[in-house]
């Protein structure tokens, strides 16, 4: 297994270039895959040294380096990213090493980031060797651990932009250690967003008005969440029982805060 | 409190003598040894539930980087035999087969040890065992245990009559009578989902061979024992093998003997002729098997609550059947029902089946906690039907006079069960929370209050086996007044051995930091059986105590000699007598170095004594039941949970337990065997489950399916003691450190009940989890 | 390649999949670092790469080199104690002693960048660690106490 640190994006692009290498974020995901053998990459490419990291504010919005930690979002008062990342489990070990860029490039269904992304409106930017793309979140995720990228592209900046909506975030576990297993992602402005993670394959949007959001909340999440996803923590149907649960929770919690 | 000895020691909490080694990160954990020219072992598990093995071919494998062998079962064969039972079914008149270290012929569960790679490092093991190639003609299989008992489902071991491996029937009196005649019968069934013990370090093993005698380092609880098996599998006499358990990094039964790859590592390292080292992934540990299964009983009462008779089915599943102690398990949910409650008309049928998965091995709780939660249902149930307060239910059952002889012929040596649930009412605020109810319900919350009662026999001997209800201890006083106590039982952590050097300083009369302990090493401490059921404290205690008041009277009759006065004490390391004073390492070094000048006082300070406690009888009765228990601890546990009834999660709110182990010798200790032993229970009652895929894999294999209590999921545990002295063991303590766990589940599912009353669920089995609460709640609704 | 432990420099040879845990453990000799999962998920193998905590399973050892590395070996100066080890000791916050380290590094982070943490500041940071042995309690009592000394 060949392994690169490369110091920039160039030297990222580069090295993913021949689309057979593993891109290593903060790792917290790719590592123990390798090492159960259900990865088994002929090269590595870390991308601990090429400056992705961070957040700055660019205009009417906010760009954030695809190798952000969570500790770091959590500092930030980046809407709902901010939250979730707080409510992110696995202790502050992972918190400071799981990156925001690596989870939306893993989009395990039962995750945080991928819901509040497509709430968001973000756009996910892309580099490969010369090139550069932007693909809005709700097309970046395509399924159950499948992205819009190419084997030789790398996620660089996910740009989000200001929003006067009021945000709602509002995670279901079983139990402090499981993963998600239903997450709403509410954005509360002259309509009602909110996007469901962890019930379906790839997050559910699910818009609302106003005046008629609980009363049509139920019906309208039945109609969206035809496929809920199944794993063994938790059976499908019981994810869609309480998926309009918990996306209730979260419009409340925005509205309360507007 | 109750009376303690009158020396200090006894009854404070000195902090871990261990502590300073474990906090700095110096302690050495089974894998920390590495000893010059280390080679590592890889376990090739079947990947079939049930099947012949056709072919193995380790050719690949063989010629992979770095290694040194592959071995197969057949060629294992030709070097060792079967592992011996730790506790044989054929003894108790059920179906054995033997247990090899590799499989033969024929896998019965996914994970089942087919072949071993040993290379020179973890990672060139591993990779080489992912060549092994392994073709099986698959068999059908059968995973569920009740389906394992229909006539013609697959059969594990073909030679048996069917998939079970015993059937018994236990109890007393006329049952079926007793429940002809009583006021209202309440039935129920129960599914107690498989759990496992996960020690947040995982198993392993150490093994090297100098000429003919065998070290092995293991993480093991019972260092004798593996010793014996390890003797008969692989025919080597027990005096060329020394065994030394490594710090163990939690156990709760799993690290009892009788694994597979304890036989299978000391034989990699006699072929490969290298020290092997193997320890589990864990996705292996997670395999272990820790309780399965399912229970139906019926109870009848009287209207005013009086519970006249017990009649409960129980089908447990053990997986496939195993050399270790687990697969005895579910006598002891038979034997300990019904608990601390006075009903003689009681049957109990148990059947233990096997099912094409993993076995199960010991379990804190050792079946014991699911005669509990049973016990505690059936109670509930009653009150319910009713119309009564639960507690009330429990106040009119409890024993008061002790002994007391159970209709499975326990012989309970004391307790105050009234004790126990008064001062849990009292501190949970029993009163002021059924108050509360009411109005949170009509706010749409769900708050409930749930007891549970356990009775924990502990320290248990079984005759003919190694579960042994004596132990043996040596205490050593050097020429420098220094003491080395050496002692059969084993620490896999709890802290027994802070206890017994308490122990014996306070016997001996000097200061606990001149104690050294030693445990665990096969060539140093007298012949023991380390660690399982609440045992350690009562008869390693009990021994140390024996041996440590043979030393203090040799110490007293030289003191004596010195002094020339019969009136001599020690305290504090001091000798003193006739207005003078000596330190004890003066007296010491006065007998060992003029022995000859102090006169007929034989000149050795060394004494090597068993304890064994009283209550044990292994005489059947005329029903053939026999007592082989001398103390039984005793506890009341309530617990006080919210239900959100939109999604189906409890959230724990308060917990008190209240304690009655007898004596205690270190009460931190104490609670913090309480507290782990709670913590295991309310797992396995709210998140804790091993699920199989329908092929019979492990779908559950790491820590974010198999879900743990967390840090944030346990509220303060408050705890209660009460000390009723065991009339039958030398301190008066009995054993703590399995009770807990069936108490937690019971007071956790009546709590969960209570909550949903407005429903009318009815609990039927754990774990409670968040889809299982809501389909508990479904299922009530009209 | 070199890795940086507890203040010292070590030149070790790795294959590059070889994990930070392993390195350290198996390379550079030090054991007080523990493994209980290699997923991430048990915190037993906690250490401290350049200030933050990092479970030492999910890090390429490769991926370290240029970092400061900190390893339970380092917490105490000789024989003293650091606090939050006595606390750990005082409270009886732990049993089988496994978990500790990594219960040790994950609490002085803690306690080091949150003056007066709540008990959900508390129960939170040690989130991603666990115990089966203690039930908990202690070591909360342990970080507790560890704080206000
Ligand atoms: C104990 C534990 C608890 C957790 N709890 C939560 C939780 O509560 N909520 C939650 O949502 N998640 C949780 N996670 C998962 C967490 O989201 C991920 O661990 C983390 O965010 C992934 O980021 P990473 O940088 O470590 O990804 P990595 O492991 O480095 O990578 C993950 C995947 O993304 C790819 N990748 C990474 N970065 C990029 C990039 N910039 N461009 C292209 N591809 C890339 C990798 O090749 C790999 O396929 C938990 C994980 C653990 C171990």
């Amino acid at each position: 297994m060949r392994y690169t640190r490369p110091a920039d994006v160039d030297g990222v692009t580069a090295a993913l270039a021949d689309g057979d290498a593993v891109v290593v974020g903060g790792g917290t995901m790719v590592v123990p895959e390798m090492t159960h053998g259900r990865v088994r990459p002929s090269a590595v490419v870390d991308l601990a040294k090429a400056g992705l990291a961070g957040i700055a504010r660019d205009g009417d919005g906010w760009v954030i380096g695809a190798m952000t930690t969570y500790t770091e979002l959590a500092r930030s008062n980046v809407p709902l990213l901010a939250t979730a990342a707080r409510g992110i489990t696995g202790g502050p070990q992972i918190r400071n090493r799981g990156t925001v860029g690596g989870s939306a490039s893993y989009a395990n269904p039962s995750s945080d980031v991928p819901a509040v992304l497509v709430a968001l409106g973000a756009r996910m930017r892309l580099a490969r060797r010369g090139g550069a793309r932007e693909v809005p979140a709700a097309e970046f995720f395509a399924g159950a651990f499948r992205t819009a990228r190419e084997p030789d592209e790398v996620l660089t900046a996910i740009t989000v932009p200001d929003t006067a909506a009021a945000p709602g975030y509002v995670k279901f576990k079983l139990v402090e250690g499981s993963w998600p297993i239903v997450t709403a992602a509410a954005l509360a402005g002259p309509t009602i967003r909110v996007v469901l993670g962890g019930a379906a394959a790839a997050p559910v949007v699910v818009e609302l008005e106003r005046a008629s959001w609980r009363a049509r909340l139920r019906s309208e999440v039945d109609r969206l969440l035809t496929e809920p996803w199944d794993d063994v923590l938790a059976p499908g149907h019981y994810r869609a029982r309480i998926a309009p649960v918990i996306a209730a929770r979260a419009v409340a919690g925005a509205l309360e805060e507007a | 409190m109750a009376a303690l000895p009158a020396r200090v020691g006894i009854g404070s909490s000195p902090r871990k003598r261990d502590g300073a080694a474990l906090l700095t990160g110096r302690a050495l954990f089974l894998d920390d040894h590495r000893p010059e020219g280390l080679l590592h072992a890889v376990v090739v598990r079947s990947e079939v539930a049930h099947g012949r093995i056709r072919a193995i071919d380790t050719a690949a494998a063989a010629a992979a980087p770095g290694v040194a062998l592959v071995l197969t079962g057949a060629e294992a064969a030709k070097h060792a035999g079967p592992v011996p039972y730790f506790i044989d079914p054929a003894a108790r008149g059920g179906n054995r087969t033997d247990i090899r270290c590799l499989q033969v012929d024929k896998v019965v569960h996914v994970g089942q040890p087919v072949a071993a790679v040993v290379a020179a490092s973890r990672h060139e093991a591993q990779a080489a065992a992912d060549l092994v190639r392994i073709t099986y003609d698959v068999l059908p299989h059968v995973l569920d245990a009740r389906a394992a008992m229909a006539q013609d489902a697959p059969r594990l071991y073909e030679d048996w009559p069917g998939n079970v491996v015993a059937h018994n029937r236990y109890g007393s009196g006329d049952p079926d009578a007793a429940l002809a005649a009583a006021d209202v019968v309440v039935e129920g069934e129960l599914r107690i989902a498989r759990t496992t013990t996960a020690p947040i370090e995982p198993r392993g093993y150490l093994a090297s061979w100098q000429g003919d005698r065998l070290t092995v380092h293991a993480s093991c609880q019972n260092p004798h024992q593996l010793r014996w098996m390890l003797s008969v599998s692989l025919g080597v006499d027990e005096s060329r093998i020394r065994i030394v358990t490594a710090k163990v990094g939690g156990s709760f039964g799993l690290k009892m003997q009788g694994h597979p790859e304890e036989t299978l590592v000391a034989l990699l390292s006699l072929l490969a002729d290298a020290p092997v080292k193997w320890v589990e992934d864990r996705r292996e540990t997670l395999m272990a098997g820790a309780r399965e299964q399912v229970h139906r009983f019926r109870v009848g009462a009287t209207s005013d609550g009086r519970i006249t008779g017990l009649v409960n089915e129980i089908v447990a599943d053990i997986g496939a059947l195993t050399a270790q102690a687990g697969w005895a398990m579910p006598n002891m949910s038979a034997t300990t029902q019904p608990s601390g409650y006075a009903v003689q008309d009681v049957r109990v049928e148990l059947d233990i089946v096997c099912t094409n998965k993993p076995p199960c091995n010991a379990a804190r709780g050792f079946g014991k906690d699911a005669a509990h939660f049973v016990m505690e249902r059936a109670v509930d149930l009653v009150a319910r039907e009713l119309g009564m307060d639960p507690a009330e239910v429990r106040r009119r059952n409890f024993v008061r006079e002790f002994p007391y002889r159970t209709a499975t012929g326990l012989n309970i040596d004391s307790g105050d069960f009234d004790g126990l649930l008064d001062k849990t009412l009292d501190a949970v605020d029993y009163a002021g929370i059924r108050r509360g109810q009411a109005e949170s319900r009509e706010r749409g919350r769900y708050l409930g209050v749930g007891l549970g009662f356990e009775l924990t026999p502990e320290s248990s001997d079984s005759p003919g086996t190694f579960v042994s209800g004596f132990d043996t201890t040596t205490v050593r006083m050097s020429v420098t007044g220094m003491v080395t106590v050496l002692t059969g039982v084993t620490s896999p952590g709890g802290g027994n051995d802070t206890g017994i050097a308490q122990i014996v300083a306070t016997e001996l009369g000097v200061p606990i930091e001149w104690v050294e302990l030693v445990q665990g090493d096969t060539d140093r401490c007298p012949n023991g059986f380390g660690n399982f059921s609440g045992r350690s404290m009562v008869v390693g205690g009990g021994s140390a105590t024996l041996a440590a008041r043979d030393v203090r009277a040799k110490l007293l009759a030289v003191a004596a000699r010195l002094f020339e006065t019969s009136e001599v004490d020690i305290r504090d390391g001091i000798a003193s007598g006739g207005g003078r004073e000596l330190p004890v390492p003066e007296v010491a070094r006065a007998l060992l170095t003029r022995a000859f000048a102090i006169g007929d006082i034989e000149p050795v300070l060394e004494s090597t004594r068993a304890y064994k406690p009283g209550n044990i009888n292994h005489v059947p009765d005329e029903l053939g039941r026999i007592q082989p228990y001398p103390t039984y601890s005793s506890s009341l546990h309530a617990a006080v949970v919210e239900v959100d009834a939109e999604t189906g999660k409890v959230t724990l709110a308060d917990y008190v337990m209240t304690h009655d182990c007898g004596t205690m010798i270190n009460p931190a200790l104490v609670e913090g065997q309480a507290r782990g032993a709670v913590t295991m229970g309310l797992g396995s009652a709210l998140s804790e489950q091993l699920v199989f895929a329908a092929d019979g894999s492990l779908a559950s294999n790491r820590f974010k399916s198999y879900l743990l209590p967390r840090a944030g999921d346990i509220p303060l545990l408050r705890m209660i003691h009460q000390v009723t002295p065991s009339p039958f063991a030398m301190h008066g303590n009995k054993g703590a450190g399995e009770a807990g766990v069936g108490g937690a589940q019971a007071a956790v599912a009546n709590a969960v009940e209570d909550a949903l009353a407005p429903f009318g669920v009815t609990v039927r089995g754990v774990p409670l989890s968040p889809p299982n609460v809501l389909a508990l709640i479904d299922e009530a609704r009209p | 390649m070199k890795l940086t432990v507890n203040g010292v420099e070590h030149e070790i040879d790795v294959d590059p999949r070889t994990l930070l845990v392993h390195a350290i453990r198996e390379q550079v000799g030090l054991t007080g670092t523990h493994v209980g999962c290699l997923t991430g998920d048990c915190g037993a193998c906690t250490v401290v790469v350049d200030g933050q905590t990092t479970k030492s399973c999910s890090v390429l050892a490769l991926s370290a080199e240029g970092s400061a590395v900190e390893t339970i070996e380092s917490l105490a100066d000789g024989d003293d104690l650091h606090p939050v080890q006595q606390a750990f000791w005082d409270e009886f916050g732990f049993q089988c002693g496994f978990c500790l380290p990594g219960m040790l590094l994950t609490a002085k982070e803690l306690v080091e960048s949150t003056p007066d943490p709540t008990d959900d500041d508390i129960l939170r940071a040690i989130d991603g660690n666990l115990c089966r042995c203690t039930g908990y309690n202690t070591i909360v009592a342990a970080v507790r106490k560890a704080a206000r000394s």
